[in-house]
């Protein structure tokens, strides 16, 4: 038992460097899963809302002339998020090989398809065709609509974030070779943001994916 | 939660048999006493009187199925306390020559008695929840709200069907064999099944007629079902038990079961006094949509377009 | 006054980039009074409350249905969003996302022992676990003050205290207060403070979702007070539909309040969950983690898959009031079956929530008390971690009369009834323990076994409710209503108080007074006993939960469950007396290890230096080694051994260093 009134200074020995490191790799792959599965049950409340709404079709009201949101600008924000996350899974994919400056230009396309998507959800709700409290179709369309953008922005901001480290850690850390293949710890970090970041954009696609059918298909 | 009888015993050979004296058959011995006098007292003294009573079938077997799962939780509640009870006393560390505690591999981890209270645990449980799945159909729903379909129905070739609407901040019943009419008194015929068909016309209420033992959540648009079979007279409650809003605390009255005859012909009498009022309300039916500017409370108003087709006076005729 | 007061505050770092840091100086707090603080917070609040109120009244005031009502939702909740918003702003929350924007990493947290920490948005778990704990007791006693309120009305049946608005306002508040603070009470100030000292980290995952965590909360606490000078809502805590979407003015607070606490829920139980998954020291194995750790994963693992259904449905609610969405007005396509569907679905998981880390807190108690291993550890840990997975499938149980389709009654009863199986196995656990023990009754075991006691009852009174025909009978009734206050009252706060009186020593550096905490407890222990068991009785004689007027015949249990209620409330005050005596008026130093515990928290220095470990320790068994001649100790914490590079799982994870292995 270690009973002092003065602390020593915080000191990390090699052995600990190498254990902080380990688990702040592992902690953007837990968290990255975790996050997502955050996201899935938020999601899945929205498509629970749906398809009970759906079923149970109070008042003959859930779709009636089976109205439809803009379908233009719904599968244009479809396409450009669906482009998006393949550019951001195909840039990491490049990088990986070692192509530093196609993953960048990946990302960047990424973020500006994220904001265009974005920007035409919420363009969208300023064009529907129905009045929010009209049916149970037009208010699970309206929360779908919030949640996009929540879900969006999200990834957006952190494609952005990974983007913008990678521009700064390029200067600092220049004599270590390129950060996104260096062996560093700050890559090594780095690229479990990136991986993690990735795999976000994937569920993204296929949340997208779901909704789409949802909402615009069937 | 359950017997706690196997805990101790296992542990029997950990100390040294001759010193120490038999914890678990002490503990044992107490326990059954208890459990042999308390449970037959309970049962036999306070089981008829326990609410909600005798006056339905349903009140009859709920009150049963309450008796029997106190008459098993008692001893499960009795084996904990007298367990408790025995620890403090006999293992505190003020007591005198109070032995230090044995750790190591036979005090951290016991297979026979994980598995014993496992086996025991699981038991009781599946045991329950097969009984009381047991009393829920054999008993039609016994008492609850089955929703709009039910599943559980009586065999009865008679039965009566009795509207309740549930609105902010009272009961009212129509009696829809008998013209619909309306009424605030809530009267049954004694020895007749009863479906009460609960609806609501703006909020969520719950219509708990405490003596029927009957209990249904009275929702806007949905005709909840709720089936017992009176069986003796007298006087009963009716409560809203679901938070509905300001007065919930006030929204309560009274009912009766009455012999069958004195029924046919309050409710033949009732029918021909109100039957200038009944022409004015909606027509009977399951449920009702109320208009937007009234009992919904006047959320939406309707002078925005498009809006909803079902905004018409008065009731719909039911979907089934 | 603080935790370390006597301690010095010059600090060296001889490596000037911390693992963590990224070696980017780029963005630092700025020390002293003009950077941001509690008051920069209140005052980002007030002004994102104004901006965003304006803004709802310049956007909805030309609606009809605004301009005739009188209150305008939007503005309502533009308000307290902003107000939340600016709030975060204010205390900081936001300087590190916008950092991160430009590609900057924080700087390394300046250690300082200023008491001022205290009110800042800080990476330090152990100042965030402190602030909970303040937090979590001003919830605690705000929600108490309510109760004393609604068994001042209920001391008559028929004359009234308070008018019916006001009566349901101030019980629907309490009941919601109660039900933000417990989910936090026990994950936020215990969780926080002690899972990294436990499992032997230096710090948590994400230190800063951490602290967001915590002024999430404290913003969900200010919103959801602002319902009673909105006017209060109607709905209880449970907020049923077509009554809500009636409601307005306190409803939105309501409904915006927990939408932030859901955050605050996720963001905490995010960070804890994968701080125990990755940053376990070496040699601390699955089988090695304390009970109290093992509860928390299993809280955590509710608090982030569940709470988004909350925030999800409160979100539709919001949807319904401001942007006239249709999802629970049946008129409309929508369904008021929704809301309770999502609500429980929500609100199973989360009586879990509640339930897990009091087990959790009174499995790390009793050990230290009895002087004997946890009995059946692998049984406890399976348990929690059956009682997380099951809680996801017994909601539809609070649902049983409420017109769904019958079909499911069965198996949701069956499901119901199994979980009391793991939940039982808390039993198993402190019963074993106690076998042959040598108990010695301080304050905190005298609340781990207040536990039992009450959880016994409350347990029991859980299979009756689940039961269908009985609950036909004490459905809606005061029988739930004690029913569940002794399951989170009799559970939840005695351990939450019997882990304060554990744990406090540790944390504060102080020693609570004994005396005034048996005061506290058997105050506590009794008069809850007495306030709460004849609410059985009374729900089972046919009074209904949340009235104000009841039968004559129920007054004399009804006074005499108030007149209880009363002296428990002042219970209260023998803990804020003794917490204000102990820590602020008069400090006694507490020795570093008063109850003579083996467990890892209590084996480090006292005060618990800023990087909680001076090396990481290699842990080396389990901490429930008691009475066991020649057990090794809980961990080595020395510098000779980490050198060596000993534990199996750094000399695991040093093996796998490429750098393909980020995937």
């Amino acid at each position: 038992m270690t009973d002092t009134t003065t602390t020593p200074a915080y000191s990390e020995t090699p052995e600990e460097r190498e254990f902080e490191l380990r688990a702040s790799i592992g902690s953007y792959w837990t968290g990255g899963r975790l996050f997502i599965g955050m996201f899935t049950f938020l999601l899945a409340s929205e498509a629970f809302a749906y398809f009970y709404l759906r079923s149970s079709n109070s008042g003959q009201l859930w779709r009636p002339r089976n109205v439809t949101a803009p379908t233009g600008i719904g599968w244009s924000i479809y396409a450009v998020v669906l482009v998006s996350s393949v550019l951001v899974i195909y840039g990491q994919w490049r990088m990986r090989r070692g192509s530093v400056i196609d993953w960048e230009v990946a990302g960047w396309t990424a973020v500006l398809g994220g904001l265009v998507a974005l920007g035409l959800q919420i363009w969208q709700l300023t064009q529907l065709p129905f009045y929010p409290g009209s049916s149970g179709y037009a208010s699970c369309f309206i929360g779908w609509a919030v949640m996009n953008i929540m879900m969006l922005f999200g990834a957006t901001f952190w494609i952005e974030t990974v983007l913008a480290r990678s521009l700064r850690l390029r200067k600092v850390a220049a004599d270590d070779g390129p950060v996104q293949l260096g062996g560093s710890p700050q890559a090594q970090i780095f690229r479990a943001n990136v991986s993690a970041c990735t795999y976000f954009w994937g569920f993204v696609a296929v949340a997208s994916t779901l909704f789409w059918v949802m909402f615009y298909l069937i | 939660m359950t017997d706690t009888a196997p805990t101790p015993s296992a542990h029997q050979p950990a100390g040294p048999p001759s010193a120490e004296p038999r914890h678990f058959w002490r503990m044992f011995a107490i326990w059954i006493v208890l459990s042999a006098i308390l449970d037959p007292l309970f049962y036999f003294l306070v089981g008829p009187h326990v609410p909600p009573g005798t006056m339905t079938s349903s009140a009859a077997e709920n009150q049963l199925d309450f008796n029997i799962l106190f008459v098993i939780a008692l001893p499960v509640i009795l084996a904990v306390w007298v367990y408790l009870g025995y620890s403090i006393i006999m293992w505190r560390a003020s007591r005198k020559d109070a032995p230090e505690p044995v750790g190591g591999e036979a005090a951290r981890t016991n297979l026979r008695v994980q598995t014993a209270w496992i086996t025991v645990t699981s038991v009781i449980v599946l045991f329950l929840a097969g009984f009381g799945t047991y009393e829920l159909i054999q008993n039609y729903g016994a008492g609850g709200g089955q929703g709009p379909n039910p599943i559980w129905k009586p065999t009865a070739s008679h039965i009566l069907p009795v509207q309740v609407i549930g609105q902010q901040w009272k009961f009212t019943y129509r009696y829809p064999t008998y013209g619909g009419f309306e009424t605030q008194q809530l009267i049954l015929p004694a020895d007749t099944t009863i479906a009460f068909h609960v609806t609501s016309l703006d909020v969520i209420h719950s219509f708990w007629a405490y003596q029927l033992s009957i209990k249904a959540d009275a929702n806007p648009q949905v005709d909840n079902v709720a089936y017992t079979t009176t069986r003796q007279l007298g006087r009963f409650t009716v409560r809203c038990s679901e938070l509905c809003g300001l007065w919930h605390g006030a929204m309560y009255n009274f009912g009766q079961v009455v012999p069958k005859a004195q029924f046919d012909s309050w409710a033949r009498q009732t029918e021909l006094t109100t039957a200038a009022n009944t022409r004015l309300l909606p027509p009977f039916a399951w449920t009702y949509v109320p208009d937007a500017n009234g009992a919904g409370g006047g959320y939406y108003n309707n002078t925005v377009d498009p809006y909803s087709p079902s905004e018409v006076y008065g009731a719909r005729q039911p979907a089934s | 006054m603080t935790i370390s007061a006597e301690r010095e505050s010059e600090v060296a770092y001889p490596d000037p980039t911390p693992p963590h840091a990224g070696g980017i100086q780029g963005w630092t707090s700025r020390p002293g009074w003009l950077s941001q603080h509690l008051g920069t917070a209140i005052v980002g609040a007030v002004a994102g409350y104004l901006i965003g109120h304006w803004l709802g009244n310049v956007i909805a005031s030309g609606y009809n249905y605004v301009a005739n009502s009188g209150v305008n939702a939007i503005a309502n909740t533009g308000g307290l969003l902003l107000g939340a918003l600016g709030w975060l702003i204010g205390i900081g929350a936001l300087n590190y996302p916008l950092a991160k924007m430009v590609g900057m990493e924080p700087a390394p947290e300046q250690e300082t022992t200023s008491w001022t920490r205290y009110f800042r948005y800080t990476a330090d778990h152990k100042v965030v676990g402190l602030q909970y704990v303040i937090g979590v007791l001003l919830f605690l006693f705000t929600g108490g003050l309510l109760a004393m309120a609604i068994r001042t009305e209920l001391l008559s049946p028929t004359s009234h205290v308070f008018g019916p608005g006001t009566y349901i306002s101030i019980v629907s508040e309490h009941g919601t207060m109660m039900m933000m603070m417990a989910t936090s009470a026990v994950v936020g100030p215990l969780g926080n403070w002690l899972v990294p000292i436990m499992i032997g980290a230096r710090r948590t995952a994400f230190p800063r979702i951490e602290a967001f965590s915590f002024w999430i909360f404290s913003a969900g606490y200010l919103v959801i007070l602002t319902a009673l000078p909105y006017g209060g809502f109607p709905t209880g805590w449970t907020g049923y539909a077509p009554l809500q979407t009636q409601a307005s003015g306190g409803m939105m607070s309501y409904l915006v309040g927990f939408a932030l606490i859901g955050s605050g829920m996720m963001a905490a139980g995010f960070n804890l969950a994968v701080t125990i998954v990755n940053y376990r020291a070496p040699g601390m194995t699955w089988s090695r983690v304390p009970i109290f750790v093992w509860s928390i994963l299993a809280t955590c693992a509710l608090l982030t898959l569940a709470t988004p259904t909350l925030v999800a449905a409160g979100l539709f609610g919001i949807l319904d009031h401001t942007a006239q969405t249709a999802f629970y007005v049946n008129e409309h396509g929508g369904s008021s079956y929704l809301w309770e569907n999502l609500f429980w679905f929500f609100g199973h998981p989360e009586v879990y929530i509640m339930a897990l880390p009091g087990f959790g807190i009174v499995g790390e108690i009793l050990p230290v008390f009895t002087r004997k291993p946890l009995f059946a550890y692998k049984v406890a840990a399976a348990g929690m971690v059956g009682v997380a997975l099951l809680s996801f499938f017994v909601w539809q149980h609070h649902l049983f009369q409420s017109g769904i389709n019958p079909d499911m009654r069965p198996l949701f009863m069956l499901t119901t009834e199994l979980i009391s199986i793991p939940t039982g196995f808390i039993f198993l656990v402190g019963m074993g323990t106690l076998y042959k023990a040598k108990i010695r009754f301080e304050v905190p075991m005298l609340f781990a076994l207040a536990l039992f006691f009450n959880f016994l009852i409350g347990g029991v009174t859980g299979v009756f409710l689940s039961d269908v025909p009985v609950n036909v009978t004490v459905h809606g009734g005061f029988f739930v209503l004690s029913h569940f206050h002794y399951t989170i009252m009799g559970g939840l706060i005695f351990a939450l108080f019997g882990g304060l009186y554990f744990w406090l020593p540790k944390m504060t550096g102080k020693t609570m007074n004994k005396k005034l905490g048996q005061i506290h407890f058997w105050m506590m222990f009794i008069f809850f006993n007495l306030t709460f068991f004849p609410m059985f009785i009374i729900g089972l004689l046919g009074q209904p939960r949340r009235v104000f007027e009841y039968q004559q015949n129920l007054q004399a249990l009804n006074d005499f469950s108030s007149v209880s209620a009363f002296i428990l409330g002042s219970s209260f005050l023998v803990f804020i007396a003794n917490f204000a005596w102990s820590i602020f008026i008069k400090p006694t130093p507490a020795p570093p290890n008063p109850w003579n515990s083996l467990g890892l928290e209590w084996q480090t220095a006292s005060p618990v230096p800023y990087y909680n470990f001076e090396r990481i320790p290699v842990v080396l068994t389990d901490p429930y080694r008691y009475g066991e001649e020649g057990a090794p100790p809980v961990a080595d914490l020395g510098e000779e051994l980490v050198g060596a590079g000993a534990g199996p799982r750094a000399g695991t994870s040093t093996g796998e260093t490429s750098a393909t292995s980020a995937e």
